[in-house]
């Protein structure tokens, strides 16, 4: 612990300062305007309108809270980021593991393509896809007979689709990750577990993941706040929120109705609510974790 | 109490005092600003703009070449996320565009966000102005100031395959059921044929419906607006327009269906009949009014139109007047017609048009038997962007929803919204 | 033995072909002549592979610009991002100070802030401050650089962390012996051993910056100079009929110069996300 010696050093505020600076100005501070307009009566009216703002206390939030599309949309947030996350855990955590036990040419091809897909930003990702799977001239849609088939139409099918584009998009992440912290345990510790004859799976519950845990937590850590977010996807696949609204997810409810409607209080108080839910699993988890034994 | 209060009024003073600053709408620049550099202008992006933008392009050749060292940056905005993009500009005073297009349904909504100029003094000054026919004028009046120059109307009537119609021996329908029955039979016997092009988004082909039932977008949970509702969304249907391809569709999509002959009918708009040209429909159609409910009559369409308006934060202001009344003079309606199929604004434009062109017989008549507008209230832009009647016919037409339920949920929204 | 270890070398083959396939599709739809594209029988090849597609996005839209300007805006918010990430990363790991654990999780809730939410008063803050300073306010690509600099930290910092703390105190403690300045050490010491750190943090700056669309809808009104990649490939999305081959054409164009940077990086990010989370 030779850190510890040089506490009394004043280095760290000048070394924290442009960060400091830069968080505060664009991040602390809109977050702060943020809940500020969650308690305002903020309209286009207010904005360009010349009309005076007004203090409405929590009516924002009753109003939210009360209205039932809320929390359908809040429900189906919930439901597709859980969906995703688990997805893309397992999808990567398998093919973590996959990758440790193939040959040379199958991992190289496959971290390769892991990388291709990870590169492919979020945009181009979604208008592929949706070409890939169109009505009339989507090539899976001809390859299984369907034409005709609109994935769009049913809210679980649409859900679905852009389900797996966010997992094609974020499993190479957990992957590469997950691979790097297993290939980085000694390799005399499994060996030590086998000549106890600890079977593969035992060695892998008993062994690996404990070892493993920090790394999967910053993975489960990431992979929620990324999923819980997905704004393009849904905005650009389902264009705005699918039919009837069927595919909102709550940050692109937030989005409509502070630039469609020009609800800009009711969309600031929408964005706390999330920021609050957010908050809240992440420090369950973290809390959990610690519990555990494991250091932040 | 009376302390608690105080402490509440304090609260809420430290709040608004630093909240995001608002931009009282601060007057444009008086002098006319520049005369010269780059002037911005906003129009509308539509399905085939090819013939549009030839027009305008020819507009700006002469623009530029009457008035020196300018030049003009024309961007089409999508329809669909035209409300962002106004707001923005809007709200920033300093990236607002010269000269805008825009629908009259979305005036009172602009207008009380403050953002477009008073147009008095430039259509008072401009010699063609005095041709503007009253009820136009009218619909780009907001409070008795008129912020914007007509530049077209827009009604819409039901486009139909003469060929396919004459191949199953049916006539074009006299009435809104004879519609529903005709293309019920399209469907019968061409399979892979829509009868009538209908789409969940397509608010404009929905609510001739209503209104000729006697309903309203003010009422529309009334049982005249849900007959009119249960008619159109029956057409949303596996007998004519399956849910699985129509459901979402926009006005646009419809006509897109018509053009390339895949729908029999269409309830398109005059301004539609480039892209119908375009499509393989070209020469196979004709166009009657929408009927209503009984044989004769017409169904009340709605008086749609596009202004050209000048913000009230353009940098040049004064240019901007010149190409304004440059685009909508005689000569440019008249090309815009030939164009798109623009109904003009300008009395003398409107009757070259009607004269030599037998088409807009339908759209005239339907214009003549009496049409309808939307709320003339701001709260409409709100009811328009938050999309809640498509959402409702797109609830029902999905099985989402009942049409009681559908409407009862939409009256709710346009209540609120329409309530100041 | 051996015969488990193929059907796994099969089975990691069919997911990585899986995997680039909708990659490969993206690419040959661009390349595809219109005739094919349109066809209800696509065919998972072409016989005539055309740069149509190509042409019209590059001619028609401006979309060399567009491709500037994003790479212009990614490249500085690595750049400026990377940096500040750094500095705040030694200050975190090389010392203890209180409120250091207050902080990194300030760090990590930061990341769950939907941005999306923040664009409102976002929008309303870079407004004012273009006011004052007109290069950073709406409409400009400073806005955007500014905007995604901000966002990128949090985790930029997050990962550094690692990197830095990775690094034994026994070298810049023998750097100080041998006189060097805080400075130096910080600059001639640290900073090169950080680079590959630098270089995966920067990965994920870029794309961040690269992919962005909501702010640049939103802040860029109306100058269409100063537009994105992402909004002028939205543009080939029209009313009636979507142009899939110059979709499919922006997007490869779009893909392009993130895969490029990914497979420089490729070894030192695998690397240094398995030593960032080590800890």
């Amino acid at each position: 612990m030779s850190r510890a010696r040089r506490a009394s050093t004043r280095a760290p505020l000048w070394l924290l300062l442009p960060a400091a600076v830069v968080l505060g100005g664009l991040f602390l501070y809109p977050m702060y305007q943020l809940g500020l307009l969650s308690v305002l009566d903020f309209t286009q009216a207010q904005v360009s309108g010349g009309q005076p703002t007004r203090f409405v206390g929590a009516e924002n939030y009753t109003r939210l809270l009360g209205d039932s599309r809320f929390w359908e949309v809040l429900l189906s947030t919930v439901l597709f980021a859980a969906a995703c996350v688990l997805a893309t855990l397992a999808v990567g955590a398998g093919l973590a593991v996959l990758l440790t036990r193939v040959s040379r040419i199958p991992r190289l091809l496959l971290s390769l393509a892991a990388m291709a897909a990870w590169a492919v930003p979020a945009v181009s990702g979604s208008t592929t896809w949706m070409f890939l799977f169109d009505t009339d001239l989507g090539f899976v849609n001809q390859l299984l007979g369907i034409e005709g088939f609109n994935w769009m139409y049913d809210r679980y099918t649409a859900f679905g689709l852009v389900g797996a584009v966010v997992v094609w998009a974020s499993f190479p992440f957990v992957m590469v990750t997950l691979y790097a912290g297993i290939e980085a345990v000694p390799k005399s510790v499994l060996e030590a577990a086998a000549l106890d004859g600890a079977g593969a799976w035992r060695s892998f519950w008993q062994i690996m993941v404990p070892i493993l845990r920090p790394v999967l937590a910053i993975v489960v850590i990431q992979s929620v706040i990324w999923d819980f977010k997905v704004f393009t996807q849904i905005y650009i696949m389902t264009r705005g929120g699918g039919l009837a609204g069927q595919n909102l997810t709550l940050n692109v409810y937030a989005y409509q109705q502070a630039f469609a409607s020009s609800e800009y209080g009711r969309g600031a108080a929408i964005g706390v609510v999330m920021t609050l839910i957010l908050l809240a699993v992440t420090l369950v988890y973290l809390r959990a974790l610690r519990r555990s034994g494991e250091q932040l | 109490m009376r302390l608690r209060l105080a402490a509440a009024a304090a609260l809420a003073l430290t709040i608004t005092a630093c909240a995001p600053s608002t931009s009282a709408p601060a007057p444009g620049a008086t002098d006319g600003g520049p005369r010269t550099g780059a002037l911005k202008v906003w129009l509308f992006d539509e399905p085939n703009r090819a013939p549009k933008e030839a027009v305008v392009k020819e507009a700006v050749t002469e623009f530029t070449a009457a008035h020196p060292d300018t030049t003009v940056d024309v961007q089409y905005i999508a329809v669909d996320t035209r409300s962002e993009r106004f707001k923005g500009a809007f709200n920033d005073p300093a990236s607002a565009p010269d000269v805008v297009e825009y629908g009259n349904t979305d005036l009172p909504e602009y207008a009380t966000a403050g953002g477009l100029a008073d147009l008095g003094a430039v259509v008072g000054n401009w010699p063609e102005g005095a041709d503007l026919a009253a009820d136009a004028k009218a619909s780009a009046t907001y409070r008795g100031t008129l912020l914007g120059v007509p530049w077209y109307l827009g009604v819409r009537a039901l486009y139909y395959r003469t060929d396919v119609l004459a191949e199953l021996g049916l006539k074009p329908p006299a009435t809104l059921a004879e519609l529903t029955s005709t293309a019920r039979a399209v469907r019968a016997a061409k399979p892979d044929m829509f009868g009538v092009a209908v789409g969940g988004k397509y608010t404009f082909g929905a609510l001739p419906f209503v209104w000729a039932n006697g309903g309203d977008i003010t009422s529309i949970d009334s049982a005249p607006s849900r007959a009119g509702l249960t008619a159109y969304t029956a057409l949303i249907a596996e007998d004519n327009c399956p849910p699985q391809n129509c459901a979402d569709l926009t006005g646009g999509k419809t006509v897109e269906l018509f053009a390339s002959g895949k729908a029999a009918m269409g309830i398109l708009g005059n301004f539609n009949r480039a892209a119908v040209d375009a499509g393989a429909a070209k020469g196979r159609y004709a166009v009657v009014p929408l009927p209503g409910l009984t044989a004769g009559s017409i169904a009340p369409a709605f008086a749609g139109g596009n202004n050209l308006g000048i913000m009230k934060n353009a940098q040049r202001p004064a240019l901007a007047a010149d190409f304004l009344t440059l685009l909508a003079s005689r000569k440019y309606q008249a090309r815009m017609y030939d164009a798109m199929g623009n109904l003009p604004t300008l009395k003398p434009a409107s009757a070259e048009v009607v004269a030599k062109d037998p088409f807009v017989k339908p759209f005239v008549d339907t214009i003549g038997a009496g049409t309808r507008f939307v709320p003339l209230d701001p709260g409409w832009g709100k009811i328009d962007a938050s999309a809640v009647l498509p959402t409702m016919i797109e609830k029902v037409a999905t099985g989402k929803a009942t049409v009681d339920e559908a409407t009862t949920e939409a009256a709710k929204l346009i209540d609120e919204a329409l309530t100041p | 033995m051996r015969l488990g270890r193929r059907l796994l070398d099969a089975v990691a083959v069919l997911v990585a072909l899986i995997t680039v396939f909708p990659i490969y599709w993206m690419v040959l739809a661009a390349v595809k002549p219109a005739g094919e594209i349109q066809s209800l029988h696509q065919r998972p090849w072409t016989a005539a592979p055309s740069l149509d597609a190509f042409r019209r996005v590059l001619a028609v839209n401006d979309f060399g610009r567009y491709l500037l300007n994003s790479l212009v805006v990614a490249l500085v918010v690595v750049a400026v991002s990377g940096l500040i990430a750094f500095l705040a990363a030694v200050a975190l790991t090389r010392f203890r100070f209180r409120f250091r654990t207050t902080l990194l999780v300030t760090f990590l809730i930061a990341q769950m802030v939907p941005i999306e939410a923040l664009t409102i008063p976002l929008f309303f803050l870079v407004r004012d401050v273009g006011t004052v300073v007109p290069g950073v306010g709406l409409n400009t690509l400073g806005s955007l650089m500014l905007v995604h600099t901000a966002f990128t930290l949090p985790f930029a910092i997050w990962m550094l962390r690692g990197f830095v703390g990775a690094i034994p105190d026994e070298l810049d403690e023998a750097a100080q012996l041998d006189g060097a300045g805080r400075f130096t050490v910080l600059w001639r010491v640290l900073l090169p051993l950080v680079a590959p750190g630098l270089a995966a943090t920067s990965v994920f700056s870029f794309i961040h910056a690269w992919n962005d669309f909501l702010f640049a809808r939103t802040f860029i009104i109306s100058e269409a100079g100063n537009q994105t990649l992402p909004m002028a490939l939205l543009v080939f999305f029209k009313p009636d009929e979507n142009d899939w081959g110059a979709i499919m054409a922006a997007s490869t164009l779009m893909t392009l110069p993130v895969l490029v940077f990914f497979l420089i990086v490729r070894r030192r990010l695998v690397a240094g996300l398995g030593g960032a989370v080590k800890d």
